[in-house]
């Protein structure tokens, strides 16, 4: 069984899933990945959307993206536990042993905060790597070139700062 | 859609009735996507920790790689798709402020984090904790964002238009939307490929041998 495939075929079938989400026979509409975190929290919270605008705003495409997520949690899962038997309960990457620390306590500290800002900003910006990379750079969107040219250069800055250039052995 | 006795379940629900009622394809045909999208994610292993904060320290280069290769590939087919009548833009608006300041903030959370919003459900699944906890993080962030969203509107801007390159050279669209797609799958292919490995990762070193 296949566990892994190289960058250009999953490029190619990204583009081929992403024309089929596209097209009239699919979903008519491009693939977004981070409008369902704040239409989740809004369920989770059970906040009123009349009262907050935005979960009426993003509440056709919060549900989409709700059923979207639940697909690929449940794939993610099959597939990890029975092809690329990837499951496993780990708390600190390897990489983040080999170039920042071995503490759980730094390394789960910056992940809460990390995700509570990665939301943040994909929202501020309308969209994420899916939505605005994938999606809007397939349709030469300006808005969306604005944003790659942004975040890869604020990423690679702090992939500069944050992490030591040697690996610790 | 609302109501003040609703409940956790129902409102659960009503997210499957929206999007059956929205005519976005089918629960089933979305739900599929969604499995597609994290399978390939998954097997081209782009969503791990080494490759995204990997290519942040530029040690690892598939994200970039794959990325614009299917940008590239996809943009070519959207074109004629379109042209044909296929499928139909939906372009998001250019909100300066907004862009800049969320692109800045994302880019840092994303080199920090080792995930995107796309990429880390698909380690959730594969029982990484850090990332459990990162999304915990992210429900808050949601949640703030949505309580002060007048606030966050402010700092967003007006939009400046819903503009394409495609749309914008009007003229010789066909012409442009060849280059951009064919310079993209250019660069995917010249930009040199490094990879940073987890050792740990069973399906890698079974493929290794």
């Amino acid at each position: 069984m296949i566990k892994k495939i190289p960058w250009w075929v999953g490029g190619l079938l990204m583009a081929l899933l992403l024309l089929f989400s596209f097209s009239v026979l699919g979903a008519d509409r491009p693939i977004g990945a981070s409008t369902y975190v704040p239409y989740f929290a809004g369920m989770l919270f059970n906040l009123d959307p009349e009262k907050y605008t935005y979960l009426t705003k993003i509440n056709n495409s919060g549900s989409w993206e709700g059923v979207m997520l639940l697909g690929v949690l449940f794939g993610a899962f099959i597939n990890a536990i029975f092809i690329t038997k990837t499951f496993r309960l780990t708390i600190v990457p390897a990489a983040w042993k080999k170039y920042k620390n071995n503490s759980i306590t730094s390394r789960l500290v910056w992940s809460f905060v990390s995700g509570f800002f990665l939301i943040i900003g994909a929202r501020l910006a309308g969209g994420c790597t899916s939505g605005h990379f994938l999606s809007g750079m397939t349709q030469t969107a300006v808005s969306s070139l604005i944003f790659g040219v942004v975040v890869m250069i604020s990423l690679v800055v702090t992939g500069k700062l944050f992490y030591k250039d040697k690996a610790d052995v | 859609m609302y109501d003040k006795d609703s409940n956790l379940f129902d409102r659960f629900l009503s997210m499957f009735q929206t999007v059956q009622d929205e005519g976005h394809g089918s629960v089933i045909v979305v739900f599929i996507i969604g499995i597609l999208f994290g399978s390939i994610i998954q097997y081209a292993k782009v969503h791990k920790f080494e490759k995204i904060a990997g290519f942040a320290m530029l040690k690892d280069t598939v994200v970039p790689k794959m990325l614009f290769l299917a940008i590239g590939v996809a943009s070519i087919g959207l074109f004629f798709m379109i042209q044909l009548g296929w499928a139909s833009y939906h372009i998001k608006p250019i909100m300066l402020g907004g862009l800049i300041l969320g692109g800045i903030i994302f880019g840092v959370s994303m080199a920090i984090f080792g995930k995107c919003p796309g990429t880390g459900p698909v380690s959730v699944a594969e029982g990484r904790i850090d990332i459990m906890v990162g999304a915990i993080g992210g429900i808050l962030g949601g949640l703030v964002f949505t309580l002060f969203y007048d606030k966050f509107q402010v700092l967003m801007g007006t939009s400046l238009g819903k503009i394409s390159l495609t749309g914008y050279f009007e003229d010789t669209n066909g012409i442009v939307a060849l280059i951009f797609g064919l310079v993209l799958v250019a660069i995917s292919f010249a930009i040199p490929l490094l990879e940073e490995i987890d050792e740990d990762d069973v399906g890698y070193q079974k493929m290794k041998l």
